[in-house]
């Protein structure tokens, strides 16, 4: 059983300072092979890659881990470097990560037989019968863990969403906009065609077909772009803050949302064009 | 005359005119919040840090102010050599530290140990400042959370076993005065109290057996420095880590360059949605003022057929843009304040944020900046059809618009 702690303990090598003196400290920069670590006299522990990287830390290496900087503490080898997991509640946190075992945490903090937590595998109905006969103890859903632990990230959910109505607003207005203006520039052909015996129906018709397929092809060529930004955009968040989560995710029930939503807009503004447009009379439509 | 042309030009359409004007306004609403967004999470920040009133910022090395639970030992002696330093006019220690105020039950509070004479942590809102060892300032988030009031005594510990239920190191300490706590949450619960009390306190979860030796004797979280006037802070920072390398300096300017950093997400959101504004307030006015341009083509070209100038042609085109900018911007300025307000709202809600932390600052010189910039962008988007009506073949146009 493993215990996170926090950097505060003072990993001296990764706060830049002399890993302490003696002969283990002249580490070279690049890390000897795990097994290199004798693990029958030396006790390890695994740091997150984010550590191992800013400070230039291996497998194998040794550093000095103690509960406060500056005082002696114990010498152990570096056994594992771990990745961290997609836990949006790590995205803003800038401290670094050790893990060390159970027993060693423990003699190191002097904090005795204590433990910050237990994670057990249970049944959703054993968490009040927990509470119930465990004295002391607070039994938590991990679900509900995880819900603590996101508000962050659902408070910037309903940010996007808000953005998103703005942009919705914006586009519409943008569509419809530009349909009007598509169909008032073809008035001639229009009236030409009304000019024809073509009845108004049919014109107004044509005018929502065209207006949908614009849409179609807008909306196919916009799902395409969504998909490459939020591929960047994932590229470049996990990368920044050196963690597996995706930032956004292109869902099928999203593209749906994008392509209906669309179409709607694209249909809505045509039919507004259109019987503007049929409104007239055939001779006013051509300039007459 | 030009401007009059223009204008009508506009009022001929007036229901496409108005879904420009719209849409350019929502594009302008959108650039002003997030040039607001932008420039808003840092000066909200300067202002909390510059309110504070110290240059620098001391702390365990590696680690921000109250990010860890980091302390630096030898508190005492560190401080007295700080205050012996012919550059540093004042010295302010700091203790962090989770405390339980145990009437009836135990609330747990965030808790921080000062001298109350340099301190710049709370700003006291009701009753008097600390004054003796035993006083203390809470917030009011603590205040209704056990239900006390200014005048009370209440039982303060630095320790709780959950097992055991019992608090430990506790001590009994007079309520004085309700603070508001510049850089804490409203909603977090938090006292503040005399340094040498809170490093009296037990805090058993660290010290294990032995409760009887206060851990968080002599150490601090973070000392406060208030350089003398026309001292290089940042020759002084770098001289207090060299002179102790247990310690980490931060001035205010990494203090927001570290929020920038945290808070970055937010900056390249702000500009890229800035860019896709201005791109939208563009391609709309471009279009418009295009299509007006094509449905005038006869009537461009007869007035050139008469003597109109080039230029009064392109200048008419150019205004058309221009007027659509300007009340687009003009409108969306109203939007924007109103957006800007409803998505500050959302934010707000951000776990552990001071209260009075905004991420939409309103600045007019930012705010006038930017929507000149979408009006400057209006003016650019009839170049091309300005261009286009003034180099007209006159006769060709002319005879292919009799034949139309």
């Amino acid at each position: 059983m493993t215990v996170n702690i926090a950097c505060v303990l003072s990993l001296l090598a990764a706060q830049g300072l002399p890993v302490s003196s003696g002969p283990q400290a002249q580490q070279p920069a690049q890390a000897p092979p795990a097994a290199s670590v004798d693990s029958t006299r030396l006790r390890t522990i695994a740091i997150d890659e984010r550590l191992a990287e800013e400070a230039g830390l291996g497998i194998g290496d040794l550093v000095t881990v103690t509960t406060v900087a500056g005082t002696p503490g114990d010498t152990v080898g570096i056994a594992a470097i771990t990745r961290r997991g997609a836990d949006p509640s790590d995205i803003s946190r800038g401290e670094f990560k050790v893990r060390l075992h159970l027993d060693h945490l423990q003699q190191l903090t002097g904090a005795g037989d204590r433990v910050g937590r237990f994670a057990v595998l249970a049944e959703d109905a054993a968490v009040p019968r927990i509470n119930a006969m465990a004295f002391g103890f607070q039994a938590h859903r991990a679900a509900d863990v995880a819900v603590e632990t996101s508000t962050t990230f659902r408070v910037v959910n309903r940010f996007h969403r808000a953005i998103g109505v703005i942009t919705i607003v914006a586009s519409a207005i943008f569509l419809l906009c530009i349909t009007l203006l598509k169909v008032d520039e073809r008035r001639r052909d229009v009236g030409a065609l009304r000019l024809l015996g073509i009845s108004r129906r049919t014109v107004v018709w044509s005018v929502v077909l065209e207006a949908s397929l614009v849409a179609l092809v807008g909306s196919a060529m916009g799902a395409l772009l969504g998909w490459g930004a939020s591929a960047l955009v994932n590229h470049y968040y996990q990368g920044l803050y050196s963690t597996p989560l995706r930032f956004t995710l292109v869902t099928p029930g999203i593209i749906g949302f994008a392509v209906v939503l669309s179409l709607v807009l694209g249909i809505g503004a045509g039919l507004i064009a259109a019987q503007r447009l049929v409104r007239r009379s055939p001779l006013e439509l051509v300039g007459r | 005359m030009m401007l009059r042309l223009a204008l009508h030009s506009l009022t001929r359409r007036r229901s496409r005119t108005a879904l420009t004007v719209a849409g350019v306004a929502v594009a302008a609403a959108m650039l002003l919040d997030m040039v607001m967004l932008g420039s808003g999470m840092r000066e909200s920040f300067r202002g909390f840090v510059e309110q504070q009133g110290f240059d620098l910022r001391l702390t365990p090395r590696g680690t921000m102010p109250f990010d860890t639970e980091a302390t630096v030992g030898g508190g005492a002696a560190l401080v007295a050599r700080l205050r012996a330093d012919p550059q540093i006019a004042e010295v302010a220690p700091v203790l962090g530290g989770r405390v339980f105020v145990s009437e009836p039950d135990p609330v747990a509070a965030f808790s921080i140990g000062l001298e109350p004479a340099v301190q710049a942590d709370y700003v006291l809102e009701d009753g008097r400042d600390i004054a003796a060892g035993d006083e203390m300032v809470a917030n009011a988030a603590l205040l209704a959370a056990v239900g006390a009031e200014i005048g009370d005594t209440v039982r303060v510990a630095g320790g709780y076993d959950p097992q055991m239920r019992r608090v430990t190191g506790a001590r009994q300490l007079a309520l004085v005065g309700r603070g508001r706590f510049v850089m804490l949450a409203a909603d977090e619960r938090a006292v503040a109290m005399p340094l040498a009390t809170l490093q009296s306190m037990v805090e058993p979860a660290r010290a294990g057996a032995a409760t009887s030796e206060p851990v968080r004797a002599d150490r601090l979280s973070v000392i406060l420095i208030r350089a003398r006037d026309g001292v290089d802070i940042e020759a002084l920072r770098t001289r207090l880590e060299r002179e102790d390398p247990r310690l980490s300096a931060l001035s205010t300017a990494a203090a927001l360059e570290f929020m920038d950093e945290r808070l970055g997400y937010f900056r390249q959101l702000a500009f890229i949605l800035a860019s896709v504004s201005l791109l939208v307030g563009f391609l709309l006015v471009t279009t418009l003022v295009t299509v007006s341009v094509n449905e005038r083509i006869g009537e461009i070209a007869v007035m050139r057929a008469i003597g109109v100038a080039r230029g009064r042609i392109v200048a008419q085109v150019m205004a058309e843009g221009l007027a659509l900018s300007a009340v687009g911007a003009t409108l969306g300025l109203g939007l924007g304040l109103l957006t800007a307000r409803w998505l500050n709202g959302i934010l707000a809600a951000f776990p552990g944020l001071p209260d009075a932390f905004d991420f939409f600052l309103f600045e007019p010189s930012s705010a006038v900046r930017s929507l000149a910039m979408l009006v400057a962008c209006g003016v650019l988007a009839g170049i091309w059809p300005a261009w286009r009506a003034a180099t007209l073949p006159i006769a060709r146009t002319l005879r292919e618009e009799a034949v139309a």
